[in-house]
């Protein structure tokens, strides 16, 4: 029931967007004389350009790069510096329909992974179009780029239940901005069917016709008072697997925020739960399968330092350190302890340091601890993260 | 779930119909000043009400969901322009999906248009200076004048969506034009004893009151812009401040007091706190009462008789 009517949603947004197009392009053909001349930036006018082939119009474009030295006795892996990622972004408007964001990240193993690259439709009045490869709006930490991390890991339950960087997919979103009282959104997506693979745990790979993965996201916000906010979530992301059963991952965050006024970028702290749950339904009846949690507090003490404490479970689930005789991975429960200090001189650039403890239930080397140093550096057009 | 679903949509629409009666124009603003203008330019019309508040930093505003709720419904967004709120506009306007008001469309107003800017960069930008605004000093509303500019844009802007209300729009704009060049003579009537006096602001956000009325600036009590200063930088611009006799210091409710006054201390002068938008301080409710403060806040200051903290 629930899906139908998601896919409904979607459907009829694609038709009205595209009902809509006519008018707004109508209604804003008198607009783009006026931003041209408001802004100059027509090269027969300035005479600036000497070439036929304007850069005007080029893209918004900015890299940031991360770094890190992990020191960890347990893994079978040398210590030393490590380039971690670059990730460059274009982002620019497309016409007034459509505005393009891209996010491709170059990898140490010399891969590239365009990571985002979708479209957004800002014409519908309180819905959000995005298509595209998109990063699924699941949970709260999924979310997030890989250099606006809170910690340097990821949390163990990320990479065991719907990919350590959240899930992305090629696919479309709508998202509707409701009219209750309080920030109130309802996001819909259906997605293409992607099997099981390091980047997605969660099998919905099914080559049969009728599935197509969707995803639902109610978030709410509410302003406790003018400097503490208070979030809520809850996520559901369901197809058919290879297996021919049906499998979900569930989620519920819950994030309260502190930003005072008068020290907006020198103070504040940020308290955050998360727990997500994948199950599949072999003869139709529920089976649980990973989970696991996290709740963490990050404090601001100035404008250049931030301290986080985190602690987290995760159930069935893979890790690095937890492996068999052979030195092959095994699930088994882990806790794990982590507590870190950024210094961040500028907005543009951070060199922080971790530290966790973590305890298994099963391998050969139940405990870890580790000790990290992550650099963080941006150069460039770079868009604010999401609050 | 048939029932649930009945229930929001009845919810949903009892919330429409329950809709208090508005004005003409619902005009959101990135700062109090320019919602201060929209409020005199719109006057009856207009309901104005801006998203950062006066005694928050422009630059930082946190880009709560809760700020995209607050401008789904509004018919014109009045950006400051110049990239001032290019850290938190990107992420509330989309965020809001409401079409009237995206960049390009009818309801989107850079306020900056027409304004004559200060410290345009030439040559390569390069953040090695700090947190630069590669468009030019975007404080613009820290000169009398400039809001006059602003004023008449918004009257136009106002015009084109309700038409019907032009001339009041103009005529109102125009009151306004009228009542900053009165104030403005009081103020320079005032400030004139201390053309060429020497200030160092927190930030270089004071460049166009320096302008207007013959200030110069010594530093900022920030080594560069957005970075923080550390004991070393207070120490040597303390002893500057002294060699060269600089007195007064100003800085914001949003900026860090303990180093605008340890400076002031240093350096044998006085830290005054001034706001640079309305409402950020009490008794600055628009941008006359804004502009009646900082003056009579810094021609005291100036003038060595109070005012600021030693």
């Amino acid at each position: 029931m629930l899906r139908r009517a998601l896919i409904s949603v979607l459907v009829l947004s694609s038709f009205a967007s595209i009902g809509t197009f006519a008018s707004v392009a109508s209604a804003q053909e008198g607009d783009s004389t006026q931003v041209v001349g408001e802004g100059g930036a027509s090269t027969s006018e300035t005479g600036s350009s000497t070439s036929m082939f304007s850069n005007l119009a080029n893209p918004a474009i900015g890299m940031n790069a991360l770094f890190s030295v992990q020191a960890a006795h347990n893994l079978a892996r040398a210590y030393g510096f490590d380039f971690d990622e670059a990730e460059i972004s274009l982002l620019s408007v497309v016409d007034p329909y459509w505005t393009f964001t891209s996010n491709i990240v170059f990898l140490p193993d010399h891969t590239i992974d365009p990571e985002e690259v979708w479209v957004r439709n800002t014409s519908l009045t309180s819905i959000q179009l995005k298509l595209g490869q998109l990063r699924g709006t699941f949970g709260k930490h999924g979310l997030l780029h890989t250099h606006a991390f809170p910690f340097i890991q990821a949390p163990i339950m990320m990479a065991n239940t719907i990919g350590e960087e959240g899930f992305k997919d090629p696919g479309l979103e709508a998202s509707w901005l409701t009219p209750l009282p309080w920030y109130a959104e309802l996001t819909g997506g259906a997605y293409k069917a992607v099997g099981v693979d390091d980047d997605h745990p969660l099998d919905l790979g099914s080559t049969r016709h009728d599935n197509i993965p969707w995803l639902g996201h109610f978030k709410s916000q509410f302003d406790l008072n003018d400097e503490t906010t208070m979030e809520l979530g809850q996520s559901i992301l369901e197809g058919r697997g290879s297996d021919g059963h049906r499998h979900a991952a569930y989620g519920a965050d819950a994030t309260i925020r502190n930003v005072p006024a008068r020290s907006s970028n020198r103070k504040g702290w940020i308290l955050q739960g998360e727990y997500i749950q994948k199950a599949s339904y072999p003869g139709g009846s529920y089976h649980r399968e990973a989970d696991g949690g996290y709740a963490s507090f990050q404090y601001r003490f100035s404008q250049v330092w931030w301290g986080g404490v985190r602690g987290e479970r995760a159930r069935r689930s893979f890790t690095d350190f937890m492996v068999d005789e052979a030195g092959d991975p095994i699930p088994g429960t882990v806790n794990r302890g982590s507590v870190n200090i950024a210094w961040t001189p500028s907005e543009f650039s951070f060199i922080r340091l971790e530290y966790s403890h973590a305890k298994a239930d099963r391998g050969t080397h139940p405990t870890d601890d580790r000790i990290m140093v992550q650099m963080s550096y941006t150069i460039g057009f770079h868009p604010a993260h999401a609050y | 779930m048939k029932s649930i679903v009945r229930l929001a949509l009845l919810l949903s629409l009892g919330l429409g119909l329950a809709s208090p009666a508005r004005a003409d124009l619902k005009v959101a603003t990135s700062l109090t000043d320019l919602a201060s203008v929209a409020q005199f330019v719109g006057g009856k019309h207009v309901t104005a009400q801006s998203l950062c508040r006066g005694f928050e930093d422009p630059h930082f505003v946190p880009a709560k969901p809760s700020l995209m709720k607050a401008i789904q419904h509004a018919d014109v967004y009045v950006s400051t322009g110049l990239e001032l709120d290019g850290g938190w506009l990107p992420l509330v306007l989309p965020g809001s999906r409401n079409p009237k008001i995206q960049q390009g469309a009818k309801g989107f107003v850079d306020a900056s248009r027409g304004v004559s800017v200060l410290e345009k960069p030439t040559g390569t930008v390069s953040r090695a200076a700090g947190d630069i605004h590669p468009l030019g000093n975007p404080h613009y509303y820290l000169d009398p004048k400039a809001l006059e500019v602003v004023a008449d844009h918004l009257a136009n802007v106002f015009s084109g969506l309700d038409p019907a209300n032009a001339a009041e729009y103009a005529a109102n704009a125009k009151a306004f034009d009228e009542r900053m060049e009165t104030s403005l003579k009081k103020w320079e009537k005032e400030m004139a004893p201390y053309r060429g006096a020497t200030i160092v602001p927190y930030h270089l956000n004071f460049i166009y009151f320096a302008d207007r009325f013959g200030l110069k600036l010594f530093g900022t009590v920030e080594p560069k812009p957005g970075i923080p200063p550390n004991a070393h930088y207070i120490a040597q611009l303390s002893d500057n401040m002294k060699k060269s006799g600089v007195k007064v210091v100003t800085y914001q409710p949003y900026y860090n007091a303990d180093a605008a006054k340890q400076l002031a201390k240093r350096a044998g002068g006085v830290a005054v706190e001034v706001p640079t938008e309305a409402g950020g301080m009490p008794g600055t409710d628009d941008v006359f009462s804004k502009f009646d403060f900082i003056v009579s806040s810094l021609s005291r200051a100036l003038s060595g008789s109070q005012g600021g903290s030693r």
